[in-house]
């Protein structure tokens, strides 16, 4: 007869695992998801290090257009022509169903050392296709993040 | 005296599931995301409207003389016109846009060969002195 071996055995320390898997696997999903986003529509550009609008609003991205400092012009990872560009553009007007072009999304991230040549290039195209805006992106000096 | 039945027995020789290698995956994920995202700094943005200098200058002849600010490369350096008055830095154009009014808005000419950091500073310029209706025009 072992009674208090028995009553030990019983009491050992349980470590409850499942709110730290919860977190693990929270922390995993929103990496791999912002990192394959990121890596998709952004080039690596200096952006113009302005403080921006501020405005804090959640906007639809639409059609991001990196411009590097040489003066190439990069969609979705892959450099495009002004010709191309358009086409682009007008497959995102197509797409936003109901939206005129003049109010089609349009983001653009120039290289603020690049020379204005090729972001006037950009924006006269823009223009002649009838879109009424864009979006300057600029690089808020002072933070940084993720 | 507790006799050890069949039922106290089963209670013992229960299933236990073995997490260790789940977890060690997983941490090995983790870090492999972390390690590998491109870190990517805070973004804002400046919403100009878009013209040509033709559909900017046209529109606005019967109306009013429209307000300009010309971006460009004067003696070799780049610098904003107003009226005449030449400006080097963004503090300055600020400051001489600010009493200007705001209704009519304010058409930014970029010409070429700026670079585009000194274009956009005048855009954050005219927002910062309270224009909301900035147009950027671009000049060939």
């Amino acid at each position: 007869m072992r009674f208090p071996r028995r009553k030990h055995a019983e009491r050992r320390l349980m470590l409850e695992l499942t709110p730290m898997i919860d977190v693990v696997f929270l922390l995993i999903i929103f990496f791999m998801t912002t990192a394959q986003f990121a890596r998709l529509t952004r080039a690596d550009v200096d952006l113009p290090r302005e403080k921006g609008e501020q405005r804090h609003t959640p906007e639809e991205e639409g059609i991001v257009i990196n411009i590097t400092r040489d003066g190439r012009v990069i969609v979705s990872n892959e450099t495009v022509t002004l010709d191309r560009l358009e086409e682009l553009v007008f497959d995102e007007i197509e797409r936003s169903r109901g939206r005129s072009a003049e109010l089609a999304k349009v983001m653009i991230r120039p290289d603020r050392n690049g020379s204005t040549d090729r972001l006037n290039d950009v924006i006269t195209r823009l223009q002649g296709m009838g879109v009424g805006g864009a979006r300057l992106a600029t690089e808020v000096p002072g933070q940084t993040g993720r | 005296m507790r006799i050890r039945t069949r039922q106290s027995r089963r209670r013992i020789d229960r299933i236990t599931l073995n997490l260790a290698s789940m977890i060690d995956v997983t941490f090995l994920l983790l870090i492999y995301f972390m390690v590998s995202t491109v870190l990517a700094r805070p973004e804002d943005r400046l919403s100009p409207s878009l013209q040509t200098r033709r559909d900017s200058t046209t529109a606005l002849i019967s109306d009013f003389q429209p307000q300009r600010v010309e971006v460009s490369i004067l003696d070799g350096a780049p610098a904003y016109r107003i009226v005449g008055r030449v400006f080097r830095s963004q503090a300055d154009l600020r400051e001489a846009i600010e009493p200007l009014p705001k209704d009519p808005g304010l058409f930014i000419d970029v010409h070429d060969r700026v670079p585009v950091g000194f274009a956009v500073a005048a855009i954050q310029a005219a927002r910062d002195a309270g224009f909301e209706q900035v147009t950027y025009v671009p000049v060939k």
